[in-house]
């Protein structure tokens, strides 16, 4: 089933270029300055260079998944999607930067949901990318240790598919001021990031690609930011 | 040796930048945040403090504001280490430096370790 991106999607702005481009300096200076001191003290950590080498590499990819995805609609095959192994899929795959960032990342995936009508690879693409901003960028502020919680749930709406912490700053406040500021500052969510929070820009563009919204929502007491998906109610019945 | 305030934001960088200052003889306290930093800067009595502009939340300008508010620390140098290329302060550059008492300017992406160390050390011999 093929869904048609409707137009408006800023997926080619200038402005999402350039906060990709500026979100990557970190990365590149990161390996930069663990090969300086590598060489400076004999120790190189080959691992922490290559783990931040492949976390670029997901940014790029899942930024030019995006960009097919708007430009393209044939790649917008939708399928049957497991909400839980989407999110399993995403955990593995922040699992080492949420290490190295000394984040504990939980899956809580507690509770039967029957499949969405998804674009698969799109929605773990965007759902990494959102989780990579967060794991970034959350603990920067202060908190000893940041709990990141990969998690589902159902709402009046539909089943909210997520990344939840202890936050207030996980909010719908930040996101739409976030949207607004990213034309004119290359810190636009000031209150989430230190970067530019390419990631969550990224994320926030594949799901509009696929006709969803990056919305802040709440689960057991804790913030996050999500997709709400609709249950692919016809196979459910099967 | 001397005791350094680092505030940087990414927590793989900080590391980065506490073993190499570290290794030129320095004391680092670390912090990813502005307000950490003053609290921090209250307890370890700061010799010099390398500045990250770009933090969460309160920016390195809203910490340098706070900072040279208080008496004490109006004397202490700064070095901004920031992923802002200095040239976005062409017309502000006498607020940064004789205001807020920026000595130096290094852009993050062209500082080497080597460079970064050089500046705090010239700095704090300037201070002496």
């Amino acid at each position: 089933m093929m869904a048609r991106n409707e137009g408006g999607s800023p997926i080619l702005s200038q402005q999402l270029l350039l906060g990709v481009a500026e979100e990557l300096k970190l990365p590149l200076l990161q390996i930069a300055r663990q090969a300086e001191q590598g060489r400076l003290t004999g120790q190189t950590d080959l691992r922490l260079i290559q783990e931040t080498a492949d976390g670029a590499l997901r940014l790029l990819d899942n930024y030019a998944l995006g960009v097919r995805l708007a430009l393209d609609p044939e790649h917008l095959a939708l399928e049957s999607v497991s909400v839980s192994s989407v999110l399993y899929n995403t955990g593995q795959q922040l699992d080492a930067l949420a290490k190295n960032y000394g984040v504990e990342l939980e899956l809580n995936i507690a509770g039967r949901f029957g499949p969405v009508l998804a674009h698969r690879q799109g929605l773990e693409a965007a759902l990494v990318s959102l989780g990579a901003a967060l794991i970034e960028g959350l603990p920067a502020q202060d908190s000893p240790q940041l709990k990141l919680q990969l998690a589902t749930h159902r709402s009046r709406y539909g089943i909210v598919a997520g990344l939840y912490a202890d936050t207030k700053q996980l909010s719908s406040q930040a996101l739409q001021s976030g949207r607004r500021l990213q034309r004119r500052s290359r810190q636009p969510l000031v209150n989430l990031s230190h970067t530019s929070g390419a990631g969550v820009f990224v994320a926030d563009t594949i799901l509009k690609a696929m006709d969803l919204h990056l919305v802040a929502s709440r689960h057991h007491r804790l913030y996050g930011l999500g997709t709400v998906l609709q249950p692919n109610n016809q196979l459910h019945l099967v | 040796m001397a005791d350094i305030l680092l505030i940087e934001p990414d927590r793989l960088l900080a590391d980065t930048y506490l073993q190499a200052l570290a290794m030129a003889g320095h004391s680092v306290g670390v912090c990813v945040g502005a307000q950490a930093a003053i609290m921090v800067a209250d307890q370890t009595k700061p010799d010099l403090v390398v500045l990250e502009l770009q933090l969460t939340s309160h920016s390195g300008i809203e910490f340098l504001y706070e900072f040279r508010s208080y008496p004490e620390w109006q004397k202490i140098p700064v070095v901004v280490q920031s992923h802002v290329p200095v040239t976005e302060f062409a017309d502000s550059w006498d607020l940064l430096n004789k205001e807020l008492g920026v000595v130096a300017y290094l852009y993050k992406p062209q500082t080497s370790l080597d460079k970064l160390v050089k500046t705090v050390n010239q700095q704090l011999a300037v201070k002496a």
